[in-house]
Order: structure tokens, then sequence, then C-alpha cells
């Protein structure tokens, strides 16, 4: 490199969030006409990162230069104003505008104040020309698939003159093809003296473009290098090479009859052929990155989604859960990923949330019997050690871990056959956290079939008797506990096929 | 750890304000105006007066059990009460000469409940927009309507019918009232006490998780809709009986009563909270400012202008209150 300052340098970059430390102490350089890549296992910190470098978070800590000038950014419009534009996984375009108006949306040329559709359309014509992605300026955005639109977006970004652009996993819903398609327009813009920092789980990928690659692991830099001579193995060794801090104790439990029986369950566009069988107090870990397909495969078990192809059997009954209460009926319960969403009512009461997937339990002809709801609430929420136990409090005045207890409260007044767990501890305090495991191992132990979805690898590694590993919508492999961080990884990343 | 508890705390302090300011609102409103009304005039505070409060709001009263339940379930509002409505009470009066005033009433009953169902299966069950969708639905069911009677006025032929209705209980409680009361309660015990009730406030307060938990979502918020369109065409049957005429247009205002009543009352547009008691207060509340104006001789346009700024300012605190108590 030579004397002059690189397109960006964050130094010491920390951030925290209540109860968690996204990241600590990062450092970050990347170089006009360089792409960079920042790979990391799910919550090493690359989106927090990512979202400082965009002025939607501020860092507690650390500095941040472009062009070796010290900038604060105060938010995303800022961002944009100094020159750093973000693609991100999301597509934030408008589906009844074209090609044309989507790139120039931000600051559409103008003549006396209206739109002056011909420079538009130039305009437009011409970035997508300088990328040499092959997208129609006049087609409305809304028909394209969605590869394509992925272009358009990068030309939107492209557009507003950035020196730096963000690739925020581009190609997760790409194929082979498409994703070629994209790369030659990553080396377009960086021919064009764009830093680009890419982020990607598909370590091909990475081996392919970068120049850098940064690890990020638990908020923390672990290497940056060169990424000439770089293999998936030495990646996969550095997103996972940690030590184990937390302790997940395991209760051995006899493993009894297949309880949860899955064959060849398919969605399309979102999972294929998946075999899955859990037993009566088996802990079954389905591991896999984001979009790997995992919480897809659990909704369409309990019967949120409907999947294509494929059954399901409980206990040797096949269920036809087109709808929840089939799966719930079926002896299905499923503690959702997104609790805020799929979790809690947040107006109601900890007992009226407890209660809510099992109220004819607690009913007579429509009518709810008060004592009996009353008993099931108090001793769930004794069970399950909601602190402080007062049922009538409203859900929302309660800790997230608390929170979580609900839910998991709500579906063992089903009395559950098979529980599905999706990202059980996401987004609770560790003494929560270690509760919550406990919880499982108690429900193992009361004979309880589980599978737990998580994208922490170390827990699931910990939990779970045997684990499945999802990479995009297929099991690719099946491992017996005892598996490595590194044997889950490469089946995850699709570096083997078991 | 000591963040998370701090955090909770936090929220339990300004949920405090959102929650006891509500409460205790709406009956020191009340109160005011009592106590405004007996300063402003003599006549104000006497049996007969207050009797005639009571009178007055029992029709929409009965109209508003129901659109507490739309709101509750975030079903926004029913705007074809004044159709459904109508049909009840022409109904009514144009069968009772043939099948008898009872039996009319079933009838009337009937068929306002079953526009509720197509409110019901289109919106619950399809998903369109309530507002639009019970717009459209009761213009359509008023233009049958009108088409049917010809727009003039039906006459009722049963005199003792309507004795009935307006009579009193002992000569001291209005029969008007006492229906009025018993649909109250009843749908009070509904709305608190029952599965579907209980649903009822899941699926307004987070319709994600109260699908993820098992429960029949989209027929809830049918219900809802079924459940106001009879009880505007009971509402209408009454009205009907007790006026021994009706046009197509008798049910109008109703349903801008009905959500004036129930937004003053403090049941949240945005669904999950509120209840009967709740939505009647807003009623009473509303009753007895008009009562007050009347009685000042104030004449009905300024009244309008008053309801209307009333309602703008409820969703007002509504939204402000929601902020305090650190949600959305």
């Amino acid at each position: 490199m030579s004397t002059s300052a690189p397109a960006l340098r964050m130094s010491g970059i920390s951030k925290s969030f209540p109860g968690i430390r996204a990241l600590t102490s990062v450092g970050l350089e990347v170089a006009a006409g360089e792409v960079h890549a920042i790979v990391g296992e799910n919550g090493a910190g690359k989106s927090t990162l990512m979202k400082i470098l965009a002025g939607v978070y501020q860092p507690d800590e650390g500095t941040i230069e472009l062009q070796g000038e010290a900038v604060r950014i105060a938010g995303p419009i800022d961002a944009r104003k100094r020159g750093i534009g973000m693609v991100y996984q999301e597509l934030n375009l408008v589906p009844d505008l074209s090609v044309a108006e989507n790139i120039t949306l931000g600051a559409p040329p103008s003549r006396f104040g209206f739109v002056d559709r011909k420079a538009l359309r130039a305009r437009a014509a011409a970035v997508l020309d300088e990328l040499g992605a092959k997208v129609h300026p006049d087609d409305l955005v809304g028909s394209l698939p969605v590869s394509q639109q992925q272009l358009v977006e990068i030309a939107k970004a492209y557009a507003s003159s950035p020196r730096i652009i963000v690739l925020d996993e581009p190609t997760s819903s790409l194929s082979e093809n498409e994703a070629q398609a994209l790369f030659r327009v990553v080396e377009r813009m960086k021919a064009a003296g764009i830093a680009i920092i890419y982020i990607s789980h598909r370590l091909r990928e990475v081996i392919e473009l970068a120049d850098q690659v940064t690890v990020l692991r638990d908020g923390r830099l672990v290497e940056t290098r060169s990424a000439e001579g770089i293999t998936a193995a030495d990646m996969i060794r550095l997103m996972v090479g940690r030590d184990l801090t937390d302790v997940f104790p395991k209760t051995e439990v006899p493993i009894g009859d297949v309880v949860l029986e899955v064959r060849d369950l398919s969605r399309k566009g979102e999972f294929d052929g998946i075999d899955l069988d859990v037993r009566a107090g088996e802990i079954v870990g389905l591991a896999g990155i984001v979009g790997a397909g995992r919480t897809e495969v659990a909704r369409a078990i309990f019967g949120l989604d409907r999947a294509d192809r494929g059954v399901v059997r409980v206990n040797g009954d096949p269920v036809h859960a087109h709808q929840p209460r089939q799966g719930v009926d079926a002896g299905i319960a499923y503690v959702p990923e997104d609790r805020k969403r799929d979790g809690l009512i947040p107006q109601l009461t900890v007992k009226e949330n407890i209660t809510l997937a099992s109220l004819g339990e607690v009913s007579t002809a429509g009518w709810i019997r008060g004592r009996a709801e009353r008993r099931v609430a108090t001793d769930k929420a004794t069970e399950l050690g909601v602190s402080p136990p007062v049922i009538d409090r409203r859900v929302d005045t309660y800790s997230g871990g608390n929170q979580q207890k609900v839910v998991f409260a709500k579906w063992l007044a089903t009395k559950p056959a098979v529980l599905i767990l999706d990202e059980p501890t996401r987004g609770v305090d560790v003494g929560a956290k270690a509760d919550i495991h406990s919880i499982i191992g108690q429900l193992a132990a009361q004979g309880t079939a589980i599978l737990m979805i998580s994208s922490e690898l170390p827990e699931v590694l910990a939990v779970s008797d045997r684990i499945y590993v999802l990479h995009e919508g297929r099991v690719s492999a099946e491992l017996p506990r005892g598996a490595s961080e590194q044997d889950v990884m490469r089946a995850a990343t699709g570096e083997v096929a078991a | 750890m000591s963040a998370p508890t701090v955090s909770t705390d936090r929220v339990v302090k300004q949920g405090f304000l959102a929650r006891y300011g509500t409460q205790f609102a709406m009956p020191a409103g009340i109160l005011v105006l009592l106590v405004v009304g007996t300063v402003l005039s003599d006549r104000f505070l006497s049996v007969g007066n207050l009797t005639n409060v009571l009178i007055n709001m029992s029709i929409v009263g009965i109209i508003v059990v129901g659109m507490t339940f739309v709101f509750v379930t975030r079903g926004m509002a029913d705007l074809s009460v004044p159709a459904t409505l109508a049909v009840g009470g022409l109904l009514v009066l144009m069968l009772d000469d043939v099948i008898g005033t009872w039996p009319a009433a079933l009838i009337g009953l009937a068929v306002a409940t079953f526009a509720g169902l197509v409110n019901g299966l289109l919106i619950g069950y399809a998903g369109l927009n309530p507002v639009i969708t019970t717009l459209a639905s009761g213009t359509i069911v008023l233009g049958i309507a009108q088409a049917f009677v010809g727009g003039v006025i039906v006459y009722g032929e049963d005199p003792a019918a309507k004795d009935f209705l307006t009579g009193r209980l002992f000569d001291v409680v209005p029969m008007i009232v006492l229906i009025f009361a018993v649909v109250a309660v009843l749908g009070h015990l509904v709305l608190s006490r029952t599965v579907f009730g209980r649903w009822t406030y899941a699926v307004g307060g987070n319709p994600h998780a109260t699908e993820a938990s098992a429960v029949p979502v989209r027929r809830v918020k049918a219900g809802a809709f079924v459940l106001t369109a009879a009880l505007a065409g009971f509402a209408g049957v009454l009205l009907g009986i007790s006026l021994q005429a009706a046009r197509p247009g008798i049910g109008a205002g109703y349903e801008f009563d009905a959500i004036t009543a129930v937004v003053v009352g403090g049941v949240s547009l945005l669904g999950g909270s509120g209840s009967i008691p709740r939505a009647i207060g807003g009623l009473l509340f509303v009753q007895l400012l008009t009562n007050i104006l009347t009685l000042q001789g104030v004449p009905s346009e300024p009244q309008g202008m008053v309801k209307g700024a009333l309602i703008a300012g409820a969703v007002a605190l509504d939204v402000y209150l929601r902020r305090r108590g650190g949600r959305e």
C-alpha cells in the first residue's frame, strides 16, 4: 500500500447493548479498489459493525476515518452524503416504479422542479452500463427476478457515486449463475476504485472475490489477512476456534422410541426433502447458517406454513398440520424465534399469555373457569421460575428472559409430546439462559422429544444428543454427539456433503 | 444482573400513568359533567332528565357493545351499521302484519346478521380493509333496502309492541334501558369471561403470536363483525317497533355515535385493550355533554363540532398515553 490514507479506517470500535457486548475494540481498514470480506458466525458482530458504518448505531468507543479524516457519522443520510453506500440483504426497492426510477430515487434529475424523465432514464442506463448489469431501465422492479432486483439495488447505491460500498450477504438468495453475474458487477466497481466490504457466509465466494479477509468472532477481531492462498478450512477454524466460556450442563436421559418423524418434507423455495427423527427424551439440534431453512422447516412441521410435500408423524400417526391448531392437537409445540412477533401478546397479562394455547383445558362450554386458569398459570409460572410470579401483571413489563419463560410456559401448558425450540435463548441474559437450559434438560428427562434450532454453535453442541445440519434447504449432515464446531460449520457452509 | 432489572423498573414506571390515568379519567370526567350540568341548569339533575339521557343512549348503546368487539380485534370500525340497523327496522315493520311482530323481528335480525357474515368473511378470511369493506357492504345493503321500500316510510301495525317497548317495568325502569343493560352485561361477560372474548383481545394485541398459539384468528375477526351487525339489526328492530315507522335512512349517524363513544371511552383503535364498561362510560360522557349543551340551548351544528373535537382529542390522548407507556 502507498502512503495515502485508506478509504476507510475504523479503529477500536466497541458497542454494547443492554446485557450484550456486541463489539469489543474492533478495527477495520479498507483501501480504495479493494474487496474486503468480513466473515464470522451468526452473532459475531458483522452486522453491528456495518450498522455503525452506516450511521444506524453510534459506537460507544472508537474512531472512524474516511480518506484519513476523522468523522462522526450522524445517521444513514449522513453516511450516504459521505460516500458510503449500503446494500442490505433485504431489498429496499419500490416495486411499482421502473428500474430507472429506483436507481435515481435518491436524487432524480429535474428541470424546473419537475422530474426530467429523459435525463433520468439516461442516467440510469449509464449506471447500469458502467456496471455491466444486464437490466432494462424501463422494466418495473416488481416484475424482475430477485437476482436482477439485487443488481438494481447495487446500481442504486452506485448511482450516488460512493467511495465505499457494503454488500451484506448479496448472494444469499441467488443461484450459482446469478451470483456470477453479481461478481462481474463487483469486479467493475472494484476497477472503478471503490472500496468494497463484502459480507458472506459462502466461503468459496470469499476466496474467489476478496483481496483481504477479516474474521470476527464473539464481537472481537480474530484476524485480518490477505485472501491469497486462504482456504475455507482456515476461515472455519478462525471463525469457531474458541474456548467454551459458557457452561451448558447436559443431563443424561434414557432415549425412547421415535416420537417425531419427518419424511421428505418440502416447501418450494425454502427447503427440500427434509428427513428427520426425534426420539422421546432426545434433544436434537438443527444447525445451519441464517437462511438455511431451519425456521421454515420448524414452522411447516408445526403447521404455521404449509408444506408442499412430505409427511410428519407424531407417535406414528400422520399429522396434517395446515394450521397450528392441528399441530397442537397432535402434541407439537413451537417456541418461535421471534418472541415479539410470534410469541407474546404484549397487552395481556402473564396469566392470559400462558393459557392462550390451552384455553380449552380451563374452560367449560366456552366460559373460562377463572380458578382453574389461575391455577394452571401459577403452576407453570412457578415451575419455570418467572420472577416475580405475579400472573396478573402485563407481560410486557417483564425482562426478555422472563418473557421467554412465559412463552415456554404457554407451550408446556399444552402438554406437548414434541417441543420445537427456535433460538430459545436469543436475547436473554446469562442467568435466564442457564435456567432455560435446565428447563430443556428437565423436559427431555420427562420424555419430551425436543428439536432445537440455535445459531449458537457451542449451545447446539453442548445440549444436543444429535445434530442435523441444514445447508440451502437440505440436510447436509447428521452428526452424533461429540461432533466438533468445525464439523458443523463445514456442513453448514456446504463445504462437505455428508 | 442489574441492567435488565433497571430497565424493567423503568417500563413499569412509565406504564403507571398509562394504566391508572386512563382508568380514572372517565369516571372523573363524568363526575365533572354532572357537577357542571347541575350548576348550569336546574333542570339537569332530575330523575326525569337523567332517565331521558339513559333512554336516548340505549339504542346506540346496543351498537356500542358490538363496536367495542370490532375495536378490540383491531378491526378498526364497522361503517355498515346504518344499513344493518335499517334492515332490522324496515323488515320488522314490513312483515309485522304478515307474520306478527316477533317473528318479523327475528327475520330482521337474521338478515342483518347475514350481512355481518359477509363482512366477516371479507374482512376476516379475505383480509380486506374493514373500513372500506363495511363502507361498501353498507352502501350495497342500503341500496337493496331502498329498492325494496322505494324510499318511502314504512309504518307498523302493532301499537301493543310499541307500548311494551316504550313502557316501563314496574312503572320505573324504561323497558328499552333494561334491554340495553342486559345486552351490555352479556357483552361484557362474553368479552371478559369467555374463550372467544380472550381470543378477541389476543387477536387485536398481536395477530401473529395469536395465530402461532393455535387460535382461529380469522374466525375471531369475522365474529366481531357478525356480532356488530346482529346487534345493529337488533337495535333497528327495537327502533322500528318503538317508532312504528321506519325509512331506509333511519340508521344514519348511529355508526358515528357508536365510534365516538368507543373512542372517547379510551378503547384503542390499535386493538388489544379496552372493555365494554369503558366504552359505555364514553357513551355516557358524550350523552351527558350533549344533554347539557341542549339544555343550554346550543343548536345541533355546534354540538357536532364538539363531538368531532372529542374524537380527535381522545385519539390523540390514546396515542400519547401509549407512547408514555413505552410501547410502539
